[in-house]
């Protein structure tokens, strides 16, 4: 089971009340509305979120934050989100990268699975549940938060 | 010439061939042969005479051939008038008619003397001729020849037969030297032409060494064993070659009139004008030929060898025609031409249409190409402005849906407690704005596939093959990423041929395959339905094999009723 503080990032604004422990997580949206929204469901949801809009961003804020999760938007205006997920990889105790979009993921072809990441999931699917069972799927993050 | 002028010839010919008719008859008499031979020479060299006339009215050589005519046949005339002057005027301006001839050969091709020494040499001809003619007359009594009693010497002095004998003897030798330098000269002029001149002298060569040969073997200077034979029946054979040098000389100009034509007419289109200039060349028989154009810049010419060309100063011997003023193009040629006018115009016309026809030509291609690159352009274009609408869509509305459909959810979980029936209300709106986005997904993929541009062909053809309803393989996709246009064209044939396949076809099953050859990309769909498809009519396949056209590939469609149908898109592709 996923244990992570709530003072790991130290960025905590994790709300008090879940019984779930919680995990930080990155997530890397160009859109701003989009990110503002999705930063108060997953915070509702009881984790620790960290923003990014841009790919730069992004590989930044995980060497600093070092989240135990990234929820990666494919399109961002640098450059796209397999490259990021790329660079994640390459950053030692990588942390589990969830690619999304608004497009489906046949749209990518064979581009997701044979990026690092541990997933896709649409942007419409997002919840805090569907980020748990990424979590379960592949521990990487536990332990390390 | 005028038409008085040549009327009174051809009356003088028909007058003096009465003359020697009435003589020689009646036919069984032992002149007629010789005499009909006579006519049949001397008429030939007059009729030639007055053609070459109105042929090359600017040269001499028509009236050379005319007065060779006259003077060969005239003394005949005379001789047989039965008049004392007549009979002596005949017999004096017997051998005359070899002095023209001779001139005929110094001139021939131009009807002009080349130089004072040859000017010399015809003066030495007529003066020797007419000194030894005169000397004769005043010692020859005509029963010498076996002439009847009757037939008065008007000039006679003091009847002689050896001093006749002697002037006979000198006037051959005499007359073998100057046939020797008048043919050594021929020769000279032959060996100094080209091109055309060159061509042009060849019969003239032939003929002057035979009356050179005959002239030897009977001029009676040598008296050889079978001079007598020789000058009976060859004599007027040789003679005869005269007016059918001017005979062929005629064909062969006329022949190359039409070779020239034949020649424009066999170039394949688009020949480069350096094919023209060999084409010409070859029909007019000028290996010299050039065929020069004016620089752009107005700085001189160049011919098609890339040799610098000067038509206002054409090379001693060489004349310039010029082609057409709008193409610029000159043909330099060898002078000798000058003496074909219309020959010279019907090839530089010849040249103008083949040159004219080329430009066209590059003005078509040059349009068409322009045409072709627009189209492509506009494809491009279409393309760009699709992938733009599906990515605006993308961030956009399909955005907001995202969004929309997302609060939704967390409202229904927060109200669903409280109030399930407001639960179920914003269930069933977060349901309608599922749907929407999924509306709205299908549309942009249908505006441009995102997967297209994400993952070149093979993501893009699994994701085609995935949805379609009929079962589908895909034989063969190369891996590889091509520009934009061909990706899109290669795509959208197999997207179109899929929807068709399941509209149409009928068929159980259906195969993609899309190989890469050297220079073409080439996409195949076949299925095993009821075939008969056709490209044209108001068909998707019109659509389609423009698209395919539009990138310079050719679309194929094989589909005979029964036998299921193939469509196959030859793209080319670097």
């Amino acid at each position: 089971m996923v244990r992570a503080g709530p003072d790991a990032s130290g960025l905590s604004r994790c709300q008090t009340g879940f019984v779930q422990p919680s995990a930080a997580i990155l997530i890397v949206y160009d859109h701003d509305g989009f990110r503002t929204f999705a930063r108060g469901m997953l915070e509702a949801a009881g984790f620790t979120v960290a923003e990014a809009a841009t790919g730069a961003e992004a590989t930044e804020a995980a060497r600093t934050v070092r989240p135990g999760l990234v929820l990666l938007d494919i399109q961002l205006p640098d450059f796209d989100g397999f490259e990021v997920a790329r660079r994640l990889a390459a950053q030692a105790g990588g942390p589990v990268v969830v690619l999304t979009s608004t497009r489906e993921a046949s749209d990518y072809g064979a581009r997701i699975s044979s990026s690092p990441a541990a997933g896709f999931l649409p942007k419409d699917q997002l919840s805090g549940a569907a980020l748990r069972r990424f979590l379960v799927r592949d521990p990487a993050g536990e332990g390390r938060t | 010439m005028n038409r008085a002028l040549r009327a009174a010839l051809v009356a003088g010919a028909a007058a003096a061939a009465g003359c020697l008719a009435w003589a020689a008859w009646p036919p069984t008499s032992q002149f007629a042969p010789i005499l009909a031979s006579m006519l049949v020479i001397g008429l030939s060299f007059m009729m030639a005479g007055i053609a070459a006339w109105q042929r090359w009215p600017s040269s001499r050589l028509g009236l050379l051939f005319t007065i060779v005519g006259y003077l060969y046949l005239m003394p005949y005339a005379l001789v047989n008038l039965a008049n004392p002057a007549a009979f002596t005027i005949g017999n004096l301006s017997e051998g005359i008619y070899g002095a023209a001839l001779a001139q005929l050969g110094l001139t021939w091709p131009s009807g002009r003397l080349r130089s004072r020494f040859e000017c010399g040499v015809v003066i030495a001809e007529y003066v020797s001729a007419a000194g030894f003619s005169l000397a004769g007359m005043m010692v020859w009594n005509p029963t010498f020849s076996g002439c009847p009693a009757g037939c008065p010497n008007l000039l006679l002095i003091h009847s002689s037969r050896p001093a006749w004998n002697g002037l006979n003897r000198a006037s051959g030798l005499v007359g073998l030297v100057l046939t020797g330098v008048v043919l050594t000269l021929i020769i000279r002029h032959w060996r100094s032409a080209r091109g055309w001149s060159r061509r042009a002298m060849v019969p003239l060569v032939w003929i002057s060494c035979a009356v050179g040969a005959e002239q030897i073997l009977t001029g009676g200077a040598l008296n050889l064993p079978l001079s007598s034979l020789v000058s009976a029946s060859l004599a007027p054979l040789v003679l005869l070659t005269g007016p059918t040098l001017f005979v062929v000389s005629t064909v062969r100009a006329r022949t190359a009139r039409g070779a020239v034509g034949a020649a424009v007419v066999d170039l394949e289109p688009g020949a480069p004008p350096a094919r023209l200039r060999d084409a010409l060349a070859r029909a007019l028989g000028d290996s010299t030929l050039q065929l020069a154009f004016r620089l752009p810049d107005g700085a001189g010419y160049l011919d098609t060898s890339g040799q610098v060309v000067d038509p206002a100063r054409p090379a001693p011997g060489r004349a310039v025609t010029p082609v057409t003023e709008a193409s610029g193009a000159v043909l330099v040629h060898d002078a000798g031409l000058g003496q074909e006018p219309q020959l010279v115009r019907l090839t530089a016309a010849a040249a103008s249409m083949a040159l004219e026809h080329a430009r066209l030509q590059a003005e078509v291609q040059a349009q068409l190409e322009q045409v072709r690159a627009s189209r492509a352009r506009l494809v491009e274009a279409g393309d760009a402005e699709r992938r733009r609408l599906e990515r605006d869509l993308h961030d956009g509305a399909q955005q907001r849906l995202v969004t929309l459909s997302l609060a939704l959810g967390m409202a229904r979980d927060r109200a669903a407690k409280a109030d399930p029936e407001l639960g179920s209300l914003i269930e069933s709106a977060r349901k309608e704005a599922r749907e929407a986005l999924t509306e709205l997904r299908e549309l942009a993929r249908g505006i441009h596939p995102a997967v297209l541009t994400e993952t070149g062909l093979t993501g893009a053809i699994q994701a085609l093959v995935e949805r379609s309803p009929v079962a589908t393989t895909i034989t063969a996709v190369p891996d590889r990423r091509y520009p934009a246009a061909i990706e899109s064209t290669a795509y959208f044939v197999v997207s179109e041929a899929l929807v068709n396949v399941a509209k149409h076809a009928r068929a159980d099953g259906a195969q993609v395959m899309i190989r890469k050859f050297p220079g073409r990309l080439l996409v195949e769909v076949s299925d095993d339905g009821t075939g008969g498809a056709r490209s044209e009519g108001g068909s998707g396949l019109r659509g389609l094999a423009d698209r395919v056209a539009s990138v310079g590939g050719v679309l194929r469609v094989d589909s005979p009723p029964g036998g299921g149908t193939r469509l196959e898109a030859d793209i080319p592709c670097p």
